[in-house]
């Protein structure tokens, strides 16, 4: 505009001294004919609508220079606003990655995992058997595709080392009903089902990337596993792995236990998880309805397999419910936790923002009397904090990007979709940036609303500082109240959590865990096909480990306490019955889980023998089967009798094993459950022991070498892995608590720094508010020690307010929510009093603290120089 | 004061510069000049007020701007009709054929 008048005017001065006038003249005509510049521009000003977009502009660059004029104000204001949206980006992504994101099949939201149940014997999932998935194909309606899947482990020979294959075993149309299309080759087809038909393998991705290093040329290529040649006729997209993470899958035709005649007649021998596709608009309802009339029917046809005592049903779950059902109530606490650190964060901010207002209240009140509207002012401040809270959540990403590797091992215990969290995606930023947004317009709108109505008192104020307004002093103190409140529910649950946890370390596992290492060795089995080649075995290869220096004793067992995989699985259920003791009709028989060891499995775990005698080597004839049960066995089912003696039978009264002693209760699958009823049967009247003990002089983990040598030295045929020690397993038992603890912690103690931050900002400025009137205090006699108890006073009954509403708050949440939270914690209540103490106390030291240090300045006020200072 | 006045010359000023504009592209000054031209000196408006009207027809989509090398080679701001400033024209120039036509009659008749 300016550059276009200035053509204007100057193009008329040469035209007028074309004409012949003088320069002088020649301007102050043209500037004539224009008539008053300024005044023209005014005008083409008021011409031009309100550019929104401008004003706009104007703010950011307005915002930009106040925040660089306050220093310290935005580097507290973002950094707080950082650790909060961080946290929350970070946990968002984890919640937005395993509950939210679609699954990634083709048309995920349609496929149901089946299960049957029989609750009156405590079983939540039975698996299936061959008879009944082939009643399900049969007879239901709303599924499309109903497909079978169990997971083995096989040894592949022919590697430099034996290699333990997790292997899955499929129907022949899996993949066609997830929805999997093959990278290289092709999946199964019908006619690989054919009894009798080639062995074929498909290769997940993960594993053609470990041991085939991506070779492009592997469909085609053998393997040799069980004895049999393998061809590899397909490999996997890298798509996540249901229910299991496998290397290899087969058709169920190539599975030696699968295909034998006798397990696909016999209806009770379940092994199978089945997973069908509901047709297209067929309601997860009506799945179900289906699948319980399948089972109804089921029950009718055959009740000797299904006695009505135990009761039967089955029952269809979402795929992804299933998978995440889980995670979902650690990970909703996280969230909520995380939200409420941001609300913290956004109390504390907004109070910082309100006492700048208050400072800044001169220029706002000059800005208005200039003709700035309230709305334009309150624009103003909402365009400020907006900026702050964009730059905090810039900086909150990058936190999020950092923490987030971290989560995915958290998620890791609690869902098989951890993997797929990805780094930060569109979905997240979004959410990172909503979130940020949303924050701006929380903590901007109570400074920003504070702006009276009527600014005129604070021009005719000179001091330029005008003393709080009440409501706006209110303000202030119910967000520190807030603040407070919100800390003290927080650190109520991580408090409670730690308290959890600490409990569950304490808790004996029944078993001396130190220096003892596992590994699972998986011999060839068809070199062993009778029990005596095993005995042998099994005999030969502990006389061996045991002369290993370092060794003190081994054994063998197909479980050891804590296993990860046992947690996951549970106990077995295996009934038994007691001799002598028939059921009464509709009861239930007794149920154990049932472990398989050597002799010297008690002595390797120093597993005390409370009655009667240990196995010895010479519990090896058929013909004498012994056996040992744990305490809580002998308590449920012998009461104050000596079960010494007694005979009890695993196979439904075949063969009766004799009861020759006692031993200690163990914590097998997991420290928070009570330790479940075991039977021990000895390896030599069995078969098969997968897992591999010894107990070490020194640190375990130094021997893993020099033991797997032993092994291979001695067979090179056995494949070894799952190699650990006892406290590995003991500590991976406790991660998960652990970590949730963890990050609780890490939430409560960020909220309590910032809570201590937003006291001290407001302490200080109560101080520098009541400066004056100390100062007239102090003049008229006050003592130093009475005036900075006037000033902690009205600090600490700031706190006090808040931590009654909090207590009663966390008080009422906790009871509301009882039942949540008791499925997360271990032997503490939720209305722990000592917790509920701590917690309090640790509030209001902190509380104190944030209070004093600023209250200590006014001991500092020398009256004269405050009097002055109006 | 002069408010009213500009006023009252606005709706004719906006239509005098779009006929204007019909010719050619033109900068601000050159329009100035060919309306005292035309008007052999009758219409001497302040040159000054070409501009809120000209900025007031490119917020109405009627002109439009840009800038360019002026004949004695120096940066102008040069204005030329839109497509809907060349209908507003027509229906400008309409309207006041109608209006001068009745003011016509109301002058003639005794």
């Amino acid at each position: 505009m300016e550059r276009e008048m200035r053509f204007h005017l100057e193009r008329e001065t040469e035209e007028n001294m074309r004409r012949g006038m003088p320069p002088t003249s020649a301007r102050r005509a043209a500037l004539l004919s224009f008539g008053g510049v300024e005044r023209f521009k005014e005008e083409c000003r008021d011409v031009q609508r309100p550019r929104r977009l401008e004003t706009f502009w104007q703010d950011v660059q307005y915002g930009v220079r106040m925040l660089r004029k306050y220093p310290s104000f935005t580097l507290l204001a973002v950094l707080t606003l950082a650790l909060g949206i961080g946290v929350n980006t970070s946990i968002f992504s984890v919640v937005y990655g395993v509950l939210l994101r679609p699954l990634p099949y083709r048309n995920g939201h349609e496929l149901v995992v089946l299960r049957q149940q029989a609750p009156l014997a405590g079983a939540d999932n039975l698996g299936f058997s061959v008879k009944e998935i082939e009643d399900y194909r049969a007879q239901n309606q709303a599924l499309e595709g109903i497909v079978e899947h169990h997971s083995m482990t096989f040894t592949l020979l022919g590697g430099q080392e034996p290699e333990l294959i997790q292997t899955g075993v499929v129907s022949a149309n899996f993949f066609d009903v997830m929805g999997v299309k093959p990278l290289l080759g092709r999946t199964f087809l019908p006619e690989d089902e054919a009894h009798g038909a080639e062995a074929v393998l498909v290769l997940s991705y993960k594993y053609w990337q470990r041991s085939q290093h991506g070779d492009r040329d592997i469909v085609g290529k053998r393997f040799r596993m069980n004895d049999r040649p393998h061809t590899v006729i397909g490999v996997l997209p890298p798509v996540p792995q249901y229910p299991n993470e496998n290397d290899v899958y087969m058709p169920t035709a190539a599975c030696p236990t699968r295909s034998s005649e006798r397990f696909m007649a016999n209806r009770n021998a379940r092994m199978m998880s089945v997973f069908g596709r509901r047709k297209p608009g067929v309601p997860l309802a009506q799945a179900q309805t289906d699948v319980a009339t399948n089972a109804n029917r089921m029950q009718q046809q055959y009740p000797d397999v299904y006695p009505a005592n135990r009761g039967f049903r089955a029952v269809a779950t979402d795929l992804q419910d299933e998978l995440t059902q889980q995670a979902r109530q650690t990970f909703l606490l996280l969230l909520g936790t995380a939200g409420l650190v941001l609300l913290i964060a956004c109390a504390n901010v907004a109070n910082l923002a309100l006492a700048r207002v208050l400072r800044r209240e001169r220029e706002m009140a000059v800005r208005a009397a200039l003709g700035a509207s309230r709305g334009r002012l309150i624009r103003l401040l909402l365009t400020e904090s907006t900026l702050l809270a964009l730059l905090g959540g810039a900086l909150g990403i990058v936190l999020a990007i950092f923490s987030t590797g971290l989560l995915v091992k958290f998620a890791e215990r609690f869902t098989p979709r951890a993997h797929e969290i990805g780094v930060i995606d569109g979905t997240v930023l979004g959410f990172a940036l909503a979130i940020s947004l949303l924050t701006g317009l929380v903590f901007g709108l109570a400074p920003a609303l504070s702006i009276g109505q009527n600014l005129v008192p604070a021009l005719k104020d000179g001091s330029g500082q005008s003393t709080a307004s009440p409501a706006r002093q209110r303000l202030r103190n119910s967000l520190v109240v807030a603040q407070v409140a919100v800390s003290f529910a927080l650190l109520i649950v991580a408090g409670l959590m730690t308290r959890s946890l600490l409990k569950l370390q304490q808790v004996k596992p029944g078993f001396d865990v130190e220096r003892v290492l596992v590994m699972r060795i998986s011999p060839n089995w068809s070199k062993y096909q009778s029990n005596e080649d095993y005995r042998t075995f099994s005999q030969r290869l502990l006389d061996k480990l045991k002369t290993q220096p370092g060794v003190l004793i081994a054994a063998l067992s197909n479980n050891y306490p804590l296993n990860p995989l046992g947690i996951t699985r549970g106990p077995n259920r295996n009934e038994l019955q007691i001799e002598g003791r028939p059921l009464a009709p509709g009861e239930l028989p007794p149920q154990a889980d049932f472990r398989v060891v050597t002799p010297d499995y008690f002595d390797t775990l120093r597993l005390p023998l409370v009655s009667g005698r240990l196995f010895n080597d010479l519990d090896y004839d058929p013909k004498k089967p012994v056996a040992l049960i744990n305490q809580a066995l002998a308590r449920h089912r012998f009461g104050n009798d000596d079960p010494v003696g007694h005979r009890l039978s695993l196979d439904r009264g075949e063969s009766w094993a004799t009861i020759v002693g006692v031993v200690a209760d163990v914590k097998s699958y997991g420290l928070q459950s009570a330790a479940v009823d075991e039977v021990y049967r000895p390896v030599a009247q069995t078969f098969g022991a997968g897992f591999l003990l010894a107990r070490t002089k020194v640190e375990p983990a130094g021997l893993i070498r020099q033991l797997r040598g032993a092994v291979y030295d001695f067979d090179p045929e056995t494949a070894i892995d799952h190699v650990r020690t006892l406290e590995d397993a003991r500590s991976e038992a406790l991660a998960s608590p652990r970590l949730t603890a963890t990050l609780l912690s890490l939430f409560a103690a960020l909220a309590l720094l910032i809570t201590a931050a937003g006291i001290a900002g407001v302490m200080a400025l109560a101080v520098a508010q009541r400066t004056h009137e100390i100062g007239i205090r102090l003049a008229l006699g006050a003592s130093k020690s009475a005036v900075l108890w006037l000033v902690l006073e009205q600090g600490m009954r700031l706190v006090l307010v808040g931590l009654a509403v909090g207590s009663s708050g966390a008080l009422v949440l906790t009871r509301v929510l009882s039942a949540w939270m008791n499925t997360l914690l271990f032997a503490v209540e939720p209305a722990d009093p000592l917790t509920y103490l701590l917690v309090a106390l640790v509030l209001a030291a902190a509380a104190a603290a944030a209070c004093y240090l600023p209250a200590r300045r006014v001991t500092g006020i020398n009256p004269m120089i405050a009097l002055r200072s109006e | 004061m002069a408010k009213t006045k500009s006023d009252l010359l606005q709706g004719t000023l906006d239509m005098l510069i779009l006929k204007t504009l019909a010719v050619g592209e033109m900068h601000g000054w050159g329009i100035a000049q060919r309306i005292q031209q035309t008007s052999q000196g009758v219409l001497n408006i302040n040159q000054g007020s070409l501009y809120p009207a000209l900025y007031r027809l490119e917020e109405q989509g009627w002109v439009a701007s840009s800038w360019d090398v002026s004949d004695n080679n120096r940066q102008a701001k040069y204005y030329k009709l839109t497509r809907a400033g060349r209908k507003q024209l027509t229906e400008e120039t309409a309207n006041w054929e109608r209006m001068s036509a009745a003011v016509e009659l109301v002058l003639q008749s005794n």
